[in-house]
């Protein structure tokens, strides 16, 4: 199946919701072999940017994914990071053979340095450690 | 000298403190992928009857030229089109705010153009905008 971006009624009121849709959608057209992975994607992630109050959450469902402004249901996994982090973290290298992030990488471990000083927080990561892998892949533009 | 905003001399003056500004001329070596246009849209009480845009034409960390334009039309072949009302663009050019963080609070809303790209020169796209601080300006409704 094609996958899906669609913005939710009220996210086009909110920048970073309309920016988020719009990186998934130039990526995956840039991209095609990013499309098999939303295509397995399943659940939900919550970005909170905390010093903009902007909070946006992408609900994927089997390549359907909805771009929401604000919570929608129980996230399974919450980012809460400053607006540097966010924009940094889609730079986050991939390695090339199953584009997981890759540890050596000078973005990466910037942003795992960042993640241990708790400016990056991360809830739900490790009980969703493959949807988590899978959004990095899909909005990583490095 | 300070010169009116929006204006030609503005412009030119803009497209020189680009080239001045060494943050963009080091992020921006490796840009190869056109012209950026930043528009102010239209408002009459201000005494702009239509949308002003100013093309820049930036290449491999230079401006090689600017050009002031007028209607949404003259931007159309622009790979990239950044739009916003006159007092947001007044932020912006006296440092008041941060133009990637305003983009993802819809301040500036980018119209055209390739989001992962943009990403992927974040550095130089913020150095690019930020260049008008440095362009002593007058405003219209000052």
């Amino acid at each position: 199946m094609e996958p899906s971006i669609h913005l939710a009624p009220r996210a086009e009121d909110n920048g970073y919701a309309v920016m988020v849709a719009q990186l998934l959608r130039q990526g995956l057209d840039e991209r095609p072999e990013k499309k098999a992975t939303v295509a397995k994607m399943h659940g939900r992630v919550t970005l909170v940017v905390t010093d903009l109050g902007l909070t946006v959450s992408l609900v994927f469902d089997g390549g359907r994914v909805t771009v929401h402004d604000g919570f929608a249901g129980i996230p399974d996994v919450t980012v809460r990071a400053p607006a540097e982090w966010h924009t940094k973290m889609s730079l986050v290298e991939l390695e090339p053979r199953f584009g997981l992030p890759d540890p050596r990488g000078p973005v990466a471990k910037e942003v795992f340095e960042a993640s241990k000083r708790g400016e990056i927080q991360m809830h739900g990561m490790w009980a969703s450690l493959p949807l988590v892998f899978r959004m990095t892949k899909v909005l990583s533009v490095a | 000298m300070a010169h009116s905003f929006p204006s030609e001399p503005w412009t030119a003056a803009f497209a020189e403190a680009v080239n001045a500004n060494e943050v963009y001329r080091k992020h921006g070596a490796p840009w190869t992928y056109g012209a950026v246009a930043m528009v102010c849209s239209a408002d009459p009480s201000m005494g702009l009857d239509e949308d002003v845009g100013m093309i820049l034409d930036v290449e491999k960390g230079e401006c090689r030229g600017a050009k002031l334009v007028k209607g949404m039309d003259a931007v159309m072949d622009t790979p990239f089109v950044i739009v916003a009302p006159y007092a947001r663009w007044k932020q912006v050019i006296r440092g008041e705010i941060d133009p990637i963080k305003a983009m993802m609070e819809g301040k500036l809303k980018m119209t055209k153009g390739h989001l992962p790209t943009m990403l992927r020169f974040v550095e130089s796209s913020r150095a690019l905008v930020t260049s008008a601080t440095a362009v002593p300006t007058t405003f219209l409704d000052e």
